[in-house]
């Protein structure tokens, strides 16, 4: 037990050192709620924050979530098995999942795609993703990833924040916390979405759970104002915003006179002073008529389909050249990918959308030198059966499925994994979510276990205590 | 030498199972029984009662001196929020400066525990703990129109001063030990409080973590214990067994939620078991006829998500009569069948030929029976009962065992002794023997835990800091004697509240100043209490304040809850929508009443300046409190700017502060047209972005 006297001096140490960190969060200066919870076992765990356990290879995340659950059979994982076998039901020799709408026993449905393996690599890719496989040696794709939730809403909660029931935080808020921001005039972590549409469970995606809600994602919206609240009221002149900063300034000063040690009072200042500055800089930072046409057509723009996504991953990378860590882009916000019917026009339209751009992305990231320090993670929540779901569609899939990892020292054009013969179930180099983050963070120079909050007075990491880094992801 | 206690366990296959605690284990204060502490001689004249005794023994052994007292102007805007959420009016700061008695404060802090808006203050640190919300989290975040009966209970409970430990036996076990009390049903929505996801096939794992749930809350709020651990493992650095874990579960394996709960006391609920038995057993083979073919169309002819996505065990489940199920079957069954309905209406078309002529036979021969039917009872939704007198058993997961109810070992290793009610109640009684012994008057942690949450809200942090975790990865408590003479005075005032808080408020402790040079100096956390701390308003002090100000604020009490944006009442009556919650509220850290949250973070950030300054929600609040001013004062700038302050800051303007108002009241008319009340607007705005409103000392 930590006696009073040290006590007191980590109060003082957490106190000043919070205030010294300034950029953890959107412009988060103080969180004295960390305070009584943090000393207990400050001195078991390890410096857990605003520095990499060991030496990072990626710096910044961009991860691309396919948002209702792309096939993986469809698109990376190829089984020939199930197109001899459509229309029958699954052999018996298949363990039966629980899934979402029943359909075990339906029949199998046939994947009508063309494969072809690309690269130097090899890698095989389906018709319907053709500019991505123009970039497969540089992704390592993951055919054995699964999860627990079998439905949207907990898969999707599963994906961001470790588990399917609701309250813990979001990776990216669990990156924010750990590595802060390189830039403290953008929030640390960035969402966007690329319909008007909400994601499955809406802000709860990128929320910060029980951490503070400084570390929690902010929703970039493109348009006038990028950030909520960031523009001075209509009516308000800029010399009447000005006149008012500086009359708040001299109340709250004539009020800090009397309070001199109090360091809240002293943040809660610097925060408009900070607001003051991201006013200025925002604008900047989304204003896409910088960006020269080669560039924008890199992205799909001039074309209704590409375009809405390609504006996200264009703003996703001047996101991350200005040192934002964790861009999270939502592809088909409000499961737009979810096909238990009509699977051919579903996942040729949401293709159709995606493909270029992410493509672009990648090939733009690496021009500019960005991607070897920058994660690119594709995938959605689940998978989809390989038995079919009225006929033409596919249920939920969340035993078996595939996600990509391109940059930030991922060794490209090698396929991590595989599932069973029809591709219902992982089997072999299973990666489960928790590993899954567990990697993310692994290249981020984060041990999985040893970024710790203090919550309740439990030690929380981002894995819930399981998850094992996949690290060979790095050299194949 | 590491001494040890054996508990033996003796397993239903005759094997013994051993367990041993270490003494340290068994030394744990929190495990204690409450010390009825001496009080210590120690305040002198500074001393007003003996919680001042206590803290002044401290203060001297640290060699610090207690602030001065806080000024009255100070001590009523402290007192107003800490207790009902609202800051003062100026006629309540007048009135109180004008009381010359020497118990002016004490009656103030008398007036305001009377009044309605105190339970509507404390209720948001309760609703904190049980994570009350009003819609069901997950992907549609359905609403639940019931949820706002237990946030007036609460209140309810709170203003008329619920001895809190009925107030505890109620949430646990309202159904059992009060039936015929429609609030003690209520109470019982602190077991519905669990996020729920309307369309998850995968039933008995959302059931299996809704019980967990409801574990772990119980062990957080009532025991300050986290349990959680527990459900995997033996906890790492706590006394708590895995099988503790399962023990304390199996109080709730019985649960099953209820929307259609009667409302009746053990006779009425007697005569109307009798009466319906008495028809059950006159019409039992009439209606298995009737089920069997009924069941079958209108499985068929399901609405919702359907029955044919289940797995055939609860397909079969769901089949089974709802008399020939287990506990644990109607358990699964019920929470299934709220997946899909059935339209008993279409029978008529659905069914043909002679099945439909023997049905309407029978129909008409049960018809005949119907005088013996007992009258329903009034009804009540969206609460709990058990599902039935038998329990199902609760198992630890991977070993198997079976697990009867029982406590914490390291305080009672024993079963609990459980009384079965009335057979009318069909219930097992479990959940009342889990009530009474948290409500055991020598309970070392309930009363410890409650008064610390008590301390904490008025003294910035517990006299143990961790308030709902007093494990060893809490930190030990700074004041362990004056925490339990408090536990032990809550406890012998009848567990009353609001005896609790003027103890604390009235204490010369809770009337010093913020400023003490010594204190900030040496004791910057303040462990010691020889000042107050700066706190900054909670989330909902900053929007009911900025109402209450602007002149706004709706006082209407209770019922169901409003759209925070589109209704100016308390924001304890807001829906509390988990996947959409309210901007204001939301960046002012309102936690997201999806887990337990004893302790709320308390954040400085840029989004905060941001809303404050260019929201539309708050420029709104500046014009209306520029047109109250205006109104309050046509054509005197000066008593305008003076009136401003006493609203938001309970504080008179320095001459210095005067001046400059009127400046910059000038520049800013001068550059907007039309200027007077445009410019107050600016005015009022930059008012409500202050320290001096944000924070209270």
């Amino acid at each position: 037990m930590m006696n009073f006297e040290e006590q007191v001096t980590n109060d003082i140490f957490s106190r000043r050192e919070l205030l010294l960190r300034g950029g953890a969060g959107f412009g988060a200066l103080a969180l004295s709620g960390l305070l009584a919870r943090d000393n207990a076992l400050a001195k078991a765990a390890r410096p857990s924050f605003l520095q990499p356990h060991f030496a990072p290879r990626a710096k910044r995340v961009i991860f691309l979530f396919m948002e209702g659950g792309p096939s993986h059979i469809d698109l990376f994982d190829p089984k020939p098995l199930l197109n001899k076998l459509a229309g029958q039901r699954m052999p018996e020799s298949f363990k039966r999942p629980i899934t979402a709408m029943g359909e075990t026993e339906s029949p199998l449905l046939a994947s009508p795609r063309t494969w072809k393996r690309h690269g130097q690599s090899g890698t095989w890719v389906s018709d319907w993703l053709p500019h991505t496989a123009g970039c497969v040696d540089d992704l390592a794709v993951i055919r054995s990833c699964w999860t627990n939730g079998i439905n949207h809403s907990g898969g999707v909660c599963q994906m961001n924040t470790g588990q399917p029931l609701a309250g813990r935080p979001s990776l990216g808020s669990w990156v924010n916390y750990g590595l802060g921001t390189e830039n403290e005039n953008l929030p640390a972590f960035v969402v966007m979405t690329d319909t008007k549409s909400t994601p499955t469970n809406g802000p709860r995606n990128w929320s910060a759970g029980f951490m503070p809600a400084a570390y929690q994602g902010i929703r970039l919206n493109p348009g006038e104002e990028p950030f909520r609240h960031l523009n001075i009221p209509k009516g308000v002149t800029p010399q009447t915003h000005r006149r008012k900063l500086e009359l708040l300034r001299r109340l709250n000063e004539q009020h800090r006179a009397t309070r001199e040690h109090q360091s809240e009072l002293e943040a809660r200042i610097r925060s408009y002073e900070l607001a003051y500055r991201m006013q200025a800089t925002a604008p900047e930072a989304v204003d896409l008529s910088r960006e020269s046409e080669a560039t924008k057509r890199l992205y799909g723009f001039g074309n209704q389909d590409t375009e809405p996504f390609g504006r996200c991953c264009l703003l996703a990378r001047r996101m991350v050249e200005r040192g934002v860590r964790f861009v999270q882009i939502y592809h088909g916000a409000g499961s737009k990918w979810d096909s238990h019917s009509k699977m051919e026009e579903n996942h040729s339209r949401q293709c159709r959308q995606s493909d270029l751009p992410t493509a672009g992305l990648l090939k733009d990231l690496k021009s500019r030198g960005l991607l070897e320090e920058t994660l690119v993670i594709w995938g959605g929540e689940f998978g989809r059966t390989p038995m079919s779901e009225k006929g033409d569609g596919r249920d939920h899939n969340p035993t078996g499925f595939t996600m990509w990892m391109a940059g930030g020292g991922v060794r490209g054009g090698q396929v991590i994994g595989a599932t069973d013969e029809l591709g219902l179930w992982a089997t072999e180099n299973r990666l489960h979510v928790h590993d899954l983050h567990a990697t993310v963070l692994h290249l981020l120079g984060i041990h999985n276990l040893d970024l710790i909050y203090h919550y309740k007075g439990r030690p929380e990491n981002p894995t819930i205590n399981e998850g094992e880094a996949y690290t060979k992801i790095t050299s194949g | 030498m590491i001494q040890r206690l054996a508990i033996l366990w003796v397993l239903l296959d005759g094997s013994v199972l051993a367990v041993e605690f270490t003494q340290a284990d068994r030394d744990w204060w929190a495990f204690q029984p409450v010390r009825q502490a001496a009080v210590p001689d120690a305040g002198g004249d500074w001393a007003i009662n003996e919680i001042d005794h206590f803290i002044a023994r401290r203060l001297a052994a640290q060699e610090l001196s207690p602030a001065t007292a806080a000024d009255r102007r100070t001590l009523i805007r402290r007192v107003c929020l800490d207790l009902t959420g609202l800051p003062p009016a100026p006629e309540q700061i007048a009135e109180f400066l004008d009381d010359d008695s020497p118990d002016a404060y004490e009656r103030l802090v008398d007036r305001l525990l009377d009044s309605p808006r105190y339970g509507e203050g404390q209720a948001t640190f309760w609703l904190d703990l049980v994570r009350y919300a009003d819609s069901d989290g997950y992907k549609s975040d359905h609403y639940r129109p019931e949820a706002w009966r237990y946030r007036d209970y609460v209140i309810r409970s709170f203003n008329t001063d619920k001895p809190y430990d009925r107030f505890v036996s109620e949430q646990l076990a309202g159904d059992e030990i009060d039936p015929g009390n429609r609030d003690a049903l209520i109470a019982t929505m602190f077991l519905r409080h669990w996020i729920y996801e309307y369309n998850q096939r995968d039933v008995e794992t959302q059931w299996n973590d809704i019980l967990a749930d409801v574990t772990n809350v119980t062990g957080d709020v009532f025991l300050g214990m986290g349990l959680q651990c527990a459900r995997c493992h033996d906890h790492k650095f706590d006394p708590i067994l895995q099988r503790d874990y399962y023990r304390m579960k199996a109080f709730f394996a019985p649960l099953l939620p209820r929307d259609s709960m009667p409302v009746g006391t053990v006779p009425q609920r007697t005569e109307f078991f009798r009466q319906h038995k008495a028809w059950a057993a006159a019409t039992g083979d009439i209606r298995k006829q009737l089920h069997a073919i009924e069941q079958l169309a209108l499985l068929k002819n399901t609405t919702g998500e359907g029955f044919n996505k289940f797995i055939d065990k609860i397909k079969a489940m769901i089949r089974k009569r709802p008399q020939d199920r287990t506990a644990y079957e109607r358990q699964i069954a019920e929470l299934s069948e709220r997946q899909f309905g059935v339209e008993p209406e279409k029978l008529p078309e659905r069914l043909k030929g002679a099945t439909r002529e023997e049905w309407e036979q029978l129909r008409a021969e049960l018809k005949t029976f119907e005088e013996q039917k007992p009258k329903p009872l009034p009804q009540v939704k969206f609460v709990v009962s058990d599902a039935g007198p038998v329990a199902p058993a609760t198992r630890i997961p991977k070993k198997g065992d079976v697990v009867e109810p029982g406590f914490l070992s390291i305080l009672d290793p024993g079963s609990a002794r459980i009384t079965p009610p009335r057979a009318a109640l069909q219930s097992t009684g479990r959940r009342t023997a889990l009530a009474q012994w948290i409500t055991r008057p020598d309970n070392p942690l309930t009363s410890r835990v409650m008064v610390n949450r008590l301390w904490q809200q008025h003294f910035g942090r517990g006299l143990a800091a961790n308030v709902s975790d007093f494990g060893k990865l809490g930190e030990l408590p700074t004041h362990p004697e004056l925490l339990d003479w408090l536990a032990a005075r809550f406890v012998a005032n009848d567990w009353s509240l609001k005896k609790m808080h003027r103890l604390m408020v009235t204490s010369a402790t809770y009337r010093q100043a913020a400023a003490n040079e010594q204190s900030e100096r040496i004791d910057p956390a303040n462990t010691w209490f020889a000042r107050t701390a700066i706190q900054r308003l909670s989330a909902e002090q900053v929007r009911d304040g900025l109402l209450a100000l602007s002149g706004e604020l709706d006082l209407k009490s209770g019922g169901e809850g409003v759209v925070a944006d589109k209704s100016n009442r308390r924001a304890i009556y807001r829906k509390v929508m988990r996947n959409n919650p309210d901007e204001v509220m939301h960046t002012f850290d309102m936690p997201d009443h999806i887990s337990h949250m004893p302790q709320r973070n308390v954040t400085t950030t840029a989004t905060q300046s941001l809303l404050l300054l260019n929201s539309e929600w708050t420029r709104k609040r500046a014009a209306a409190l520029a047109k109250r001013l205006a109104k309050r004062h046509p054509g005197n700038a000066e008593a305008q700017i003076t009136d401003a302050h006493e609203l938001a800051f309970g504080q008179a303007p320095l001459p210095s502060q005067l001046n400059d108002a009127l400046a910059f009241l000038d520049a800013c008319g001068a550059a907007n047209k039309p200027s007077g009340l445009a410019a107050l607007t600016e005015y009022c705005h930059v008012l409500m972005n202050a320290n001096a409103f944000l924070y209270v000392d």
